[in-house]
């Protein structure tokens, strides 16, 4: 999978420019505030058609213009070469996405055109926040890989949002107990994919996390419903435990006036296990900034392997700021295991050509200057 | 504001219609005969004074009761739910209907504060309660939307204890689709709804 060429237009920053990208990727190197992230920015916005670092549309435009617009050429295989644009209009709010110069029905059916993964220094609140983290997390994930997942969660969503109104209203109970069915439907497909990925991933997570940390800390991944699911296997046990739940945990609703119980609320816990630490502990509660950053970049080595095993193709590897926060031991390992690993094109960015060893320094080096870039 | 600007900002909170196309269509009628622009309008007004919902099934007539329910030959015993008026024309054209219709006129959604009360819902349950046993069946054809789903499963309810069986519409495969490209949910849905052959 690789990009080979990207127009961008009044993105922040970077003005109006056309690259042609290497087949094999590029270090980006500049200072601070040049616009490094920015150009990482416009690239995954081809992937996800929003901001990884969660900026709205409108703040994307370059100051005093009225839209920007990003456009890639992407080949999957040589005979596979598809162009994604995407341009986004300050007035009227609108966004427009093609594929091929046909605009398409629906944003989720581009979703996911670069097969990329982006690492970020953002990345170690998926450890250190809240569970509402690593759901996006998940859900980012699994709506990129998973056919059906993201309409699922769609669905989820607003019948979430119609049964929370009925209950905010202080709706009689048969008024909201109608939208029970739609939630079951919907929350368990969201459920038992969720579940699937984290016991499919949680060997790979062990040992990508040993191999950065390299020494005897561990750390381990498992999905943590608020419905009981031990034992429940098939599509037909979960969809009954599920209505079970949202059966016992009625007078609590009615008491909250919003809907306790369900894939909105659950956790994908990240545990760590160390020499000295004792048993196992909450990676939140316990862990040291270290730690938090392992098992964040631990979480985006899995989701790039899980771009290859759902997907069969080798990923985009984005890295913004090559993983400046780690120690000089774990960067290099994190980096060499990045050189394992089936990676496709590889996009980083540095504030200093020498902090940039990879795939022993064959990638061109590019510079990047109040938001122009020179090859 | 010209007599032009009003018309063309009120053709364009029509649906589907934006500004330009509202502009262009007035331009239209004033290149064609003062006679066809005065029709258009007559239709309009009759519209507006003389149509109304049917006082049985709440589909639109211009009479007390709709062409569907003042026809003898319509099976009583059947009565097939629908959100919209449109969707009755959508069933008529199968020819494969002949029993009665209700027009509910929306679906439930608390986000629009859309609730039993809005919708023609009590005019229904009256009936089938004042039928006396005279309805068999009452075939629930609410979209297969969230919103739908959820009015399907309350008049279910409130209709069940009368007496009559619910049924939904199946759900399935659209006629002429391959099965290879038919969505996960859809053919899961065929398959649930399979019926003996
Ligand atoms: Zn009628």
């Amino acid at each position: 999978m690789h990009l080979t060429e990207l127009r961008i237009r009044d993105f922040r920053n970077l003005g109006s420019q056309d690259l042609e990208i290497p087949p094999e990727g590029l270090a980006l190197i500049g200072d601070n505030a040049q616009g490094k992230s920015n150009f990482l920015e416009a690239v995954y916005y081809l992937e996800t058609f929003r901001s990884f670092r969660g900026a709205s549309d409108e703040r994307l435009v370059a100051l005093r213009e009225e839209m920007f617009r990003v456009v890639g050429r992407v080949a999957t295989t040589d005979q596979d070469v598809r162009t994604v644009a995407v341009a986004y209009e300050r007035r009227g709010k609108r966004k427009k996405v093609t594929v091929n110069g046909s605009e398409l029905g629906r944003l989720g059916d581009a979703l996911g055109s670069l097969a990329a993964v982006l690492f970020s220094p953002g990345d170690v609140a998926l450890v250190s926040g809240g569970p509402a983290e690593r759901r996006r997390f998940l859900d980012v994930v699994l709506s990129l890989n998973v056919p059906g997942y993201l309409k699922a969660l769609q669905h989820f969503r607003h019948v979430l949002s119609q049964r929370n109104t009925a209950l905010k209203d202080e709706s009689p109970p048969d008024l909201v107990r109608v939208w029970d069915e739609g939630l079951v439907r919907w929350g368990t497909f969201v459920l038992l994919e969720r579940r699937a990925w984290a016991e499919e991933c949680c060997g790979a997570f062990r040992a990508l996390y040993e191999a950065v940390a390299g020494d005897t800390q561990s750390a381990s991944l498992r999905y943590a419903p608020g419905v009981p699911l031990e034992g429940r296997v098939s599509e037909q046990d979960v969809a009954a435990a599920y209505r079970q739940a949202i059966e016992s945990s009625w007078e609590r609703d009615v008491r909250s006036r919003s809907t306790i119980v369900g894939p909105h609320r659950d956790d994908l816990e990240v545990t760590l296990e160390g020499s000295g630490s004792g048993g196992p502990l909450d990676a939140r509660g316990f862990g040291s900034g270290g730690q938090w950053r392992t098992a964040a970049l631990a979480l985006r080595l899995v989701e790039a392997r899980t771009i290859r095993d759902r997907r069969g193709r080798s990923p985009l590897v984005l890295v913004d700021d090559v993983f400046a926060e780690l120690d000089e031991g774990r960067s290099e390992r994190a980096l060499e295991l990045l050189e394992r690993e089936e990676t496709g094109q590889v996009i980083l960015t540095a504030p200093k050509a020498s902090d940039v060893r990879f795939r022993g320094d064959v990638l061109p080096r590019w510079h990047i200057a109040a938001g122009r870039i020179t090859a | 504001m010209s007599l032009i600007d009003q018309l063309a900002e009120d053709l364009a909170r029509l649906p589907g219609i934006g500004p330009k196309t509202a502009l262009r269509l007035v331009y239209h009628l004033m290149k064609g005969t003062p006679g066809d622009a005065r029709r258009l309008a007559h239709s309009i007004r009759d519209l507006a004074d003389r149509v109304h919902p049917c006082g049985r099934c709440g589909n639109f007539t211009e009479h007390d009761l709709c062409t569907v329910c003042a026809d003898p030959r319509r099976d009583p015993a059947v009565i097939c739910v629908v959100e919209e008026p449109y969707e009755v024309g959508a069933i008529e054209r199968t020819g494969r209907y002949s029993g009665l219709y209700h027009v509910l006129g929306g679906r439930l959604s608390p986000l629009d504060g859309v609730g039993p009360e809005e919708l023609n819902m009590t005019t229904l349950l009256e009936h089938v309660r004042g039928a006396n046993g005279i309805v068999k069946e009452v075939i629930v054809a609410t979209n297969p939307s969230v919103e739908g789903e959820a009015t399907a499963v309350y008049l279910e309810g409130a209709l069940r204890p009368l007496g009559p069986r619910v049924t939904r519409l199946a759900r399935g495969i659209p006629v002429g689709s391959d099965l290879e490209f038919v969505d996960g949910s859809t053919l899961g849905e065929a398959l649930l709804g399979r019926r003996e052959m």
